[in-house]
């Protein structure tokens, strides 16, 4: 490769190297997996970095890779997936506010345990709608599928999503609004 | 819940990510060594089916007669005496086949007329060769018959090349009716004899000593079928003059 192309792939890698890990977290609920999935991404396209270098959204490209890849990954037969039956214990930290806490405990709890809980490809339309703010259009562009897929996924992973946080806070005691 | 709750969920979930330790010079190396590696995956393959379809491909392409150029120039590197290393079980055929040929041209009226030289049974038996012969793979030595079935029934003559014998020894192997050398234009000699038991002759014999004198042929006819040591029969089959034939027929590859 050439060194301005490569000096152009450095700086596209280093820009979004954090997005895409964050986005492939919410994807498959672990940072590890997700610097993984993220480095496997931008290794792809390091490697067809000469035809596509010219894209218009390189970010939609790389968003569209990392998504086939956690589906790729989560195909594999030996895969072992991390079983999740122990709960770490509650530290309190002094520094922060208590009701802040609460809500980030929240979150953290609806990712690991609501959101991995919707079939991966609702999961995936649910992540690039709400936290990427993809269009439908865009959407559909990244998991190679028409708009009305994307559409009918979307209502599917909300109606799972709402039912298990739903059945999470009559448990915790938290009404759901 | 919301869109809106499913938004910051989303954007709390990942508040408190780990810090971030990416280097894409590092991933370019990663990527460079995968490379490599994958060239080196490839061209082993690629060489491993190589040697592979030549192992398979190489005895076919290889020219199989070793009467042809590659198998002489073979046989004179590996061996500089006539002798060869191998037996050569097909060149031993093809006398065979030539001697049937001209047998039967010789005595049209014999049925059945067939060489074989593939003796595999153990020493030289049922009939002892005149001369000295070796049944080892590393001889060139012959032993074996010519079978075929006249008026009487079947029979054989005993064919044998090898080390060369005296006619001296050859006439003092039984009471001879007669025994004489007759030198050829070639420059060889033929020894041809007959045998008798009482009043009846029971062998005829002709023997060609090639002109290098070491090594000769000996063509017999029996009384009896010298094949299987039965089949007796008052008179040999055939007499000397067609034997002599035969051991000077210059169709036939003896040496």
């Amino acid at each position: 490769m050439r060194k301005a192309d490569e000096q152009g792939f450095r700086e596209f890698a280093a820009a979004n190297a954090a997005s895409l890990r964050r986005t492939a977290y919410l994807f498959c609920g672990d940072w590890h997996t997700a610097e993984d999935l993220m480095q496997s991404s931008l290794m792809k396209m390091y490697l067809a970095w000469k035809r596509i270098k010219d894209l218009d959204n390189l970010i939609a490209y790389a968003r569209k890779v990392l998504l086939r890849t956690w589906l790729d990954e989560k195909r594999r037969p030996w895969r072992r997936a991390e079983q999740r039956d122990g709960e770490l214990p509650d530290a309190a930290d002094a520094t922060v506010d208590p009701d802040t806490t609460s809500a980030k405990l929240w979150a953290r709890e609806l990712v690991h345990t609501a959101l991995l809980q919707v079939p991966p490809r609702q999961r995936a339309v649910l992540v690039l709608r709400y936290f990427e703010d993809l269009s439908v259009a865009e959407v559909a562009v990244a998991m190679g599928c028409t708009e009305g897929t994307v559409k009918s996924q979307t209502a599917r992973g909300l109606a799972t999503l709402r039912t298990i946080v739903e059945k999470l806070d009559n448990s915790s005691g938290r009404v759901a609004s | 819940m919301s869109e809106q709750e499913i938004r910051e969920g989303m954007l709390l979930a990942v508040w408190d990510e780990p810090p971030l330790d990416f280097d894409p010079d590092t991933l370019i190396r990663r990527v460079e060594q995968k490379k490599s590696r994958r060239r080196a995956l490839v061209a082993v393959g690629v060489a491993t089916a190589v040697i592979a379809v030549a192992s398979f491909a190489l005895p076919g392409l290889l020219p199989r007669d070793r009467d042809s150029q590659l198998g002489a120039e073979t046989q004179t590197s590996a061996a500089p005496s006539a002798t060869p290393s191998t037996p050569d079980r097909r060149r031993h055929q093809k006398i065979g086949d030539a001697l049937a040929d001209r047998l039967q041209r010789q005595r049209p009226e014999f049925k059945e007329v067939y060489g074989s030289f593939n003796w595999s049974g153990p020493g030289l038996k049922p009939e002892m060769p005149l001369q000295p012969v070796s049944t080892s793979q590393d001889s060139d030595d012959l032993y074996g018959f010519v079978y075929f079935t006249d008026a009487i029934g079947p029979t054989a003559l005993l064919v044998t090349t090898g080390s060369a014998i005296s006619p001296g020894q050859l006439c003092n192997s039984g009471t001879a009716l007669f025994c004489r050398d007759v030198r050829q234009n070639d420059g060889s000699v033929v020894t041809e004899a007959e045998f008798r038991d009482g009043s009846e002759v029971v062998k005829a014999v002709s023997m060609r000593t090639f002109v290098d004198g070491r090594r000769s042929v000996i063509i017999s006819s029996y009384s009896r079928n010298p094949s299987t040591g039965n089949g007796i029969r008052q008179n040999i089959p055939v007499g000397v003059d067609v034997l002599t034939a035969l051991t000077t027929d210059s169709v036939i590859a003896w040496e």
